[in-house]
């Protein structure tokens, strides 16, 4: 029991991550079909600038990494995909890799390769004891702030006006502009969100973690490339599925394989990968309408 | 109804407008022009470049001559968002619904320009009385819908956004001849409101009962303008349809 519960929490933990991951790639690709690589880099801006406002108050140093990321999202979206808006799509790919190597650069060149090692979350490094198992508060905490980010997207997405023209326009982006949604808005708009998202990732990363480097998004983001497209590209609510399904499908690989093969258990994750795409190569649930972008 | 051309210029004017796909060419020198209150229709084989011209006016397809003008104001292309604003409104071939969407959010999005949310709720009402089917399915994802439903609630979303042109790009593509004339009859209703109406078409019988006056397109050209009375009874329309005479109607 104890170690069910504990497995869970790791699971649902880890997988929240991914789906938050997940959603801010999958927010973007939705809206104009772009696997935007330098998300990785907005997670690793987040966790510097929490790791530059390390002696602040918490709220501080979480507004200023949201500020930050969102700052900088909407910015390589201004300067570099803007213009290549109506590129081929492997045009924006390789304009996606350049700007994320670029940015990683740039951070190596600002604040050197050297490994920072922050603790954001001090209050959260105690267990929590619930039904007498103990849970680690900070796990607790990643699954709950998922949740709660998780359903805020779904309403804003489901209930507004502005939610439902970046629906509109992720399923089918010139008839979305011909009923007069403005694309430049919803797309930096999309931007933003997902800078927003990468920046709570980073949060809650760093504070599993305990460490940043110019590196530190990359992992995470390459998973969580990988969730998208085993949920299906371009459907949001696949997104998240698929974070969790790879989080999930980790944490049950470290937990259950023979201990002389767990350093190979990325190898099983990715095996089954490559079986759930055999199976269903549009992704577990396929977007609409992905042919129909001009 | 303002049916009559008692201003100068027209609603849309179109003058020597080329547009061109690499070598190929798709409208050499047309020019056209439709008053505000009349249903005018272009006819034409497939190919003979009517969504090329619908696209030019919408800032779809960028022209390489020629002069759109609405409303006595030069129409830019690539500027999608502000057709609409400018009160064109395209309900484009194949119909594109937002097929993920639900029946009600696509009307929504006609709406995207307005602001008075209580108005729009009012005329959605309105429709789903007109239309109870897609009223009881109103929050199914309109990619369900029948072609003939998924044809009405296009209409119905290009009129929420209260158009001073509505553009039509073949209507009745696919659909069964009852529910063409369904589809006919909603063009009937809007025009006796007296909305602008341009309606591109391939069936040309239904297109000249419908429009003041029609134009027939081949190859990139106009053949034969005129009333749609004239041209129905005109024994040169059908060698325009299909191309067989080449010199430009005059």
């Amino acid at each position: 029991m104890q170690m069910i519960i504990q497995v869970l929490a790791d699971a649902f933990s880890l997988g929240g991550l991914y789906a938050l991951t997940a959603l801010g790639i999958g927010l973007i690709f939705s809206v104009m079909r772009l696997a935007n690589f330098a998300h990785a880099e907005f997670v690793t801006v987040g966790a510097y600038v929490l790791f530059a406002l390390s002696g602040e108050p918490l709220v501080m140093g979480v507004a200023a990494a949201i500020l930050a990321t969102m700052a900088l999202a909407v910015l390589t979206e201004r300067l570099a995909f803007r213009p290549l808006r109506n590129a081929d799509p492997a045009t924006m790919l390789i304009s996606s890799f350049s700007v994320s190597m670029f940015l990683q650069r740039l951070l190596v060149f600002l604040v050197g390769s050297r490994i920072k090692t922050l603790d954001p979350l001090p209050m959260l490094n105690n267990a929590v004891t619930i039904g007498g198992v103990q849970v680690s508060s900070l796990k607790l905490v990643t699954i709950i702030v998922c949740a709660v980010l998780l359903a805020g997207l779904t309403l804003f997405l489901k209930k507004t006006r502005f939610g439902l023209q970046m629906r509109a326009a992720a399923e089918n982006f010139t008839m979305s502009r011909l009923v007069g949604v403005r694309a430049n808005t919803v797309i930096a708009a999309a931007f933003a969100l997902s800078g927003a998202l990468a920046a709570v990732v980073a949060l809650l990363f760093a504070a599993q973690t305990g460490f940043v480097q110019p590196r530190f998004g990359v992992q995470l983001v390459i998973i969580a490339f990988v969730a998208t497209v085993i949920g299906g590209l371009g459907n949001l609510f696949g997104a998240a599925v698929g974070g969790f399904l790879v989080g999930i499908v980790s944490i049950l690989l470290q937990a259950f394989l023979p201990p002389e093969l767990r350093p190979f258990r990325e190898a099983g994750l990715f095996l089954v990968v490559i079986l759930v795409l055999l199976v269903r190569p549009q992704g577990l649930f396929p977007a609409r309408g992905l042919k129909e972008r001009v | 109804m303002t049916a009559t051309a008692n201003s100068s210029s027209p609603l849309l004017s179109i003058d020597g407008l080329v547009v061109r796909y690499g070598q190929i060419t798709a409208l050499s020198e047309v020019s056209l022009h439709v008053d505000e209150g009349e249903v005018v229709s272009i006819v034409g084989p497939n190919g003979a470049g009517k969504s090329s011209l619908l696209g030019a006016i919408a800032g779809l397809v960028q022209p390489a001559g020629g002069r759109i003008a609405f409303a006595g104001e030069p129409v830019a292309p690539r500027a999608l968002e502000r057709t609409v604003r400018r009160g064109i409104a395209l309900v484009p071939e194949g119909r594109h619904v937002f097929g993920g969407l639900t029946v009600h959010e696509n009307l929504m999005l006609g709406a995207t320009v307005r602001n008075d949310r209580r108005v729009v709720d009012d005329e959605i009402a309105r429709f789903f009385d007109i239309f109870p089917i897609l009223g009881e399915r109103r929050n199914e994802a309109a990619g369900r819908l029948s072609g003939g439903e998924q044809q009405m609630l296009v209409i119905a979303r290009a009129l929420l956004s209260k158009p001073r042109l509505l553009m039509l790009d073949e209507p009745s593509l696919g659909l069964a001849p009852k529910v063409t004339d369904r589809v006919y009859e909603l063009l009937a209703e809007i025009r006796a409101q007296g909305l602008t109406i341009l309606v591109v078409e391939q069936n040309a019988p239904r297109a000249l009962k419908a429009a003041n006056r029609t134009y027939v397109l081949n190859g990139g050209r106009v053949r034969l303008a005129g009333p749609s009375a004239t041209l129905a009874a005109d024994p040169d329309f059908e060698a325009a349809y299909f191309g067989l005479r080449t010199e430009a109607a005059s």
